[in-house]
């Protein structure tokens, strides 16, 4: 087997993505969704439910008695907590694997991915742009999801990948490309697809370091991915092995006119803002 | 032997020789330590933007976030601990930056800019610096000697 089919196949073997949070986020796609409903899909799985009433009465909230009904607890976290406690409850499954290539670097993933999808929501936010928060906030959350995958297969090409990214002239995901033939978005495409997860997001992972080649219908969201992650790396919740060695689209500020004043802004929201969810998902924020 | 955390956005003094403070993920960040050798004592201030202009209220709850707040305070802090200004040693690392021609994603050059500048402006030396590049930083502070090491991407543990 080549790599590429070696890695094609440990694809394969990866665990599906719940059935469970994929039809919460198709109900909370519609802003007027409908508790019932959500509730109706949550219960069924007793590990989330007792995650959401565990979080609703977490020292966090303060809340003056014990909340112990499903549906009140619903109401109470509302779309934007429950979104990320239920997306990134699934998404740390798969980033916590201890990963033999980037090995130590499983927590730093993590948090990079944590950090994207805040610095994602912060972006769209306060430029108050018109694109689904699911969407977003789970694309940026698994952009880096090959990287889980990938780093099982190359231990001994790893130092190589090193050796050019530290001659300074290539990225990481460059150096990925030139010494594997293929890296890790291209693998994170094929996860995505195997997950069932909409066209969009399939796009935005795949094409996260290179905007440029999505397809034009996905082309916002891709940018504003590619954009998230290079802002979450520069303030330094990157992913541990490759520093900041990560090209940056500085169209994209253009692009949204983001100047040198909103940049700042931006980060310091984002700051704020991380500091919450990382206490909604239990991450050390340091 | 306490391993004191240096959150991002925050700062920490101590003059209790077991301890070592440390700070994670300095970025476009800037990590700033300064050590008094006589009465040992050290403070670390992990700050991510050059200036609170920007947000009058979230610099009186967050000044560590902000170098025109913070660096004054770490100073305060220091000498409320018995620290004086001469004596003072100062190392300062991070202010990275990613892959970028163009440098728009310069909020490092920033921090490191403002440091410079009120330095100037009030007669400090630097002793020591690792600054820039593209690679993530820890920087480290023994209160027991001031030595300052630092965890970094690509290269390794380095002293400064
Ligand atoms: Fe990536
Ligand atoms: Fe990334």
């Amino acid at each position: 087997m080549s790599l590429m089919e070696e890695i094609i196949a440990a694809v394969d073997d990866m665990p599906p993505f719940p059935q469970v949070v994929q039809r919460a986020m198709q109900a909370l796609a519609d802003p007027e969704y409908e508790v019932v409903g959500l509730v109706d899909i949550l219960k069924v799985d007793q590990a989330i439910t007792a995650s959401i009433l565990k979080l609703c009465n977490s020292a966090y909230f303060g809340l003056p008695r014990k909340v112990s009904s499903l549906r009140e607890a619903v109401v109470y976290l509302g779309a934007n907590q429950l979104r990320q406690l239920l997306l990134s409850g699934a998404a740390s499954k798969i980033f916590e694997k201890p990963n033999a290539g980037y090995t130590v670097f499983a927590d730093e993933l993590w948090r990079h991915a944590l950090a994207t999808a805040v610095m994602a929501q912060v972006l769209r936010q306060s430029r108050r742009l018109n694109i689904n928060e699911n969407t977003l906030f789970t694309a940026a959350l698994l952009h880096d999801v090959g990287k889980v995958v990938l780093s099982n297969f190359v231990a001994d090409k790893y130092r190589d990948i090193e050796k050019m990214v530290e001659g300074g002239e290539s990225s990481f995901q460059e150096a990925e490309k030139k010494v594997l033939g293929f890296d890790h978005a291209d693998i994170g495409g094929k996860i995505a697809e195997k997950w069932e997860f909409p066209q969009s997001i399939i796009t935005a992972i795949a094409f996260h370091h290179e905007p440029a080649r999505a397809a034009k219908e996905f082309r916002v969201l891709t940018e504003l991915v590619a954009l998230s992650n290079n802002l979450a790396v520069m303030v330094g919740y990157g992913t541990g092995v490759d520093g900041l060695a990560c090209r940056g689209h500085g169209l994209l500020l253009k692009k949204l006119k983001i100047t040198d004043q909103g940049m700042e802004e931006l980060v310091m929201l984002f700051q704020l803002e991380m500091a919450k969810t990382c206490e909604v998902a239990g991450v050390d924020e340091d | 032997m306490a391993l004191v955390t240096v959150g991002i956005a925050d700062l920490k003094v101590s003059k209790d020789p077991e301890d070592t403070l440390v700070t994670y993920s300095l970025g476009a960040c800037i990590g700033l330590a300064v050590y008094d050798p006589v009465v040992k004592v050290g403070g670390l201030l992990h700050y991510m933007l050059p200036d609170s202009s920007i947000n009058k209220e979230k610099a009186a709850t967050h000044p560590a976030m902000f170098a025109n707040k913070g660096i004054p305070l770490l100073f305060k802090q220091c000498y409320s601990l018995g620290a004086d200004k001469q004596r003072l040693i100062i190392k300062v690392a991070g202010a990275s930056q990613i892959m970028d021609n163009a440098g728009a994603f310069n909020i490092g050059k920033r921090n490191y800019a403002i440091l410079r500048k009120m330095f100037w402006k009030n007669n400090i030396r630097i002793a020591g610096e690792d600054i820039g590049g593209n690679v993530n930083r820890t920087m480290y502070m023994e209160i027991r000697d001031g030595k300052i090491n630092l965890k970094v991407s690509k290269k390794g543990m380095i002293e400064l």
